[in-house]
């Protein structure tokens, strides 16, 4: 072989070499971007709320419900020491669906909210105050901010049995709505789908049997709101706080198949049942033609 | 009568695209492309606001109340979901009915007022609480929801087949069948891509509502 072509293939030998050399290189500085992003976030949250700790914290498999897709929840087995106080409990699972998810894609909460309050009350009534964040930075729609309350609700209705309904404030107040759209003004119910009975009897088992039909018989319905006992599981995932403790298990696994996102139920506030309360505030109807008239 | 509520408007934006759409202006630009079509089809239809303005919720809903046998259409963009595809949601209620009065009487408190009635059918003098005027018509506006989420799959594929219940704030207050279409999504290519969906939206309504009106006889004209 030449002289020349033996320089040549020199060359080229030493080229591959540096061009692996520097790739593996931008590949570790890529990963060293991606992950500062993370620990950034994780230090600045860990300032503002520093995670809550309780002398009666045991290690529980805490199930957590974070998306897993555009239009439906996974619940996620999350290792997490729980505390025996109910309230305390709530904010623990609270603070680590937002401080915590797997990914920045199965994200449902804000990275800057902030849990101000948690209250509950003798009924049951869970009282959860978010800061400004949670309204301003969730995104507007009704499907996304669906999904910001399914994520909560769910989570607390699986991680802390006794408690029977939330209402959700921000930053101390009762808002309309979420982000334009969710109506927060009444009280979500806590209490898991296999367990509740309707009896309303205005539309709510028609509004939910079809759906749950539906999903159980795997239709194409897989978008719609359905409440199937098995994506929402009615006995608490996690043991409750008297539990005994449970493996620690390193990292969080998905638990169940995704669960596609339940109708919300919403309870609306039982204000004092006077017709007169406000004339603005009522309607009259006479039945037999429909007709409506403001009062 | 057909009553058409763009979401948002004025200084509320609702969802906005780094394309630039802007959820207030694509709803408006939907609502008015549906008005010709349902017009067209003999409809008569009303917009909540034709303009720039942010009607409140209450005022929205007030205005579909003074109207017989109306038929509200809450309209909306999308921050999330699939582009593309489009959404109907009803409202949906969880609360349980006060006890019947006769139990109430004979166990509450003198001082207490008698609970309101929430049945499905009102009487010809019951009152109901604003904040819960929609709850007669839940099992229509499913009904109507069902019917035009039929049609809207059939057009903007990767759509659910049937609609979703969900406590929606703008159409608690409304005394008519009453669902809320959202489009997916501001985050599309372009505004012109989101803009093409208003003309299929419309035909796809107006179909729906031809569905709707057929099942049952009261239906909007």
């Amino acid at each position: 072989m030449a002289r020349k072509w033996k320089v040549v293939i020199g060359i080229l030998v030493v080229a591959v070499v540096i061009g692996l050399v520097s790739f593996r290189d931008l590949w570790q500085r890529i990963q060293r971007l991606s992950q500062s992003q993370t620990v950034e976030e994780q230090a600045r949250r860990e300032v503002l709320a520093p995670p809550i700790t309780t002398p009666t914290d045991v290690m529980v498999n805490a199930k957590l419900f974070w998306s897993a897709g555009q239009d439906t929840l996974a619940p996620v087995d999350t290792p997490l020491p729980l505390s025996a106080d109910p309230v305390q409990r709530s904010k623990q699972v609270l603070h680590a669906l937002i401080a915590s998810p797997p990914s920045a894609e199965q994200r449902t909460l804000p990275a800057d909210v902030e849990i101000l309050g948690f209250y509950i009350l003798p009924d049951g009534t869970a009282v959860a105050d978010f800061s400004d964040a949670l309204a301003s930075e969730t995104p507007s729609g009704i499907l996304s901010e669906q999904q910001t309350i399914e994520s909560i609700v769910q989570t607390l209705e699986n991680n802390v049995p006794t408690l029977h309904r939330l209402k959700i404030l921000i930053h101390g107040q009762e808002v309309d709505t979420l982000a334009g759209h969710l109506d927060l003004t009444g009280f979500f119910d806590l209490t898991p789908p296999a367990q509740n009975s309707d009896s309303s009897g205005s539309g709510i088992s028609g509004t939910t049997s079809p759906n749950a039909a539906a999903s159980a018989a795997g239709t194409a319905a897989s978008n719609s709101s359905v409440t199937p006992a098995s994506a929402s599981p009615s006995a608490p995932a996690s043991a409750p706080s008297s539990a005994t403790p449970a493996p620690a298990t390193p990292g969080a696994s998905p638990a169940s198949p995704q669960t596609v996102l339940p109708p919300r139920r919403l309870y609306l506030p039982l204000r004092p049942p006077s017709p007169l309360r406000s004339n603005k505030n009522h309607c009259s109807f006479h039945s037999g033609s429909l007709t409506r008239n403001l009062i | 009568m057909v009553v058409l509520d763009p979401a948002h408007g004025g200084t509320d934006t609702g969802a906005r695209g780094e394309n630039g759409a802007v959820e207030k202006d694509i709803v408006l630009q939907f609502a008015r492309a549906m008005r010709a079509e349902l017009v067209r089809e003999g409809y008569r239809v009303v917009l909540t606001r034709d303009d720039d303005s942010n009607p409140s919720y209450d005022d929205r809903a007030a205005m579909a109340n003074s109207y017989r046998d109306a038929i509200f259409i809450n309209l909306h963009v999308s921050s999330t979901g699939t582009l593309g595809t489009a959404r109907v949601y009803f409202y949906q209620f969880w609360t349980p009915l006060p006890p019947p009065a006769a139990a109430v009487s004979s166990n509450a408190d003198k001082s207490t007022p008698p609970p309101i009635a929430l049945t499905s059918t009102p009487g010809p003098t019951s009152l109901i609480p604003w904040d819960q005027a929609q709850r007669p018509y839940v099992d229509m506006s499913h009904r109507l929801a069902d019917q035009l989420q039929a049609q809207l799959a059939t057009v903007f594929m990767g759509s659910p087949g049937i609609s979703v219940g969900v406590a929606e704030r703008g159409l608690r207050s409304v005394t008519a069948p009453a669902i809320s279409i959202e489009i997916s999504s501001v985050a599309a290519p372009n505004v012109a891509s989101l803009s093409s969906m208003a003309a299929p939206l419309g035909v796809a309504v107006g179909k729906g509502l031809q569905s709707f009106r057929s099942a049952n006889s009261a239906g909007p004209k």
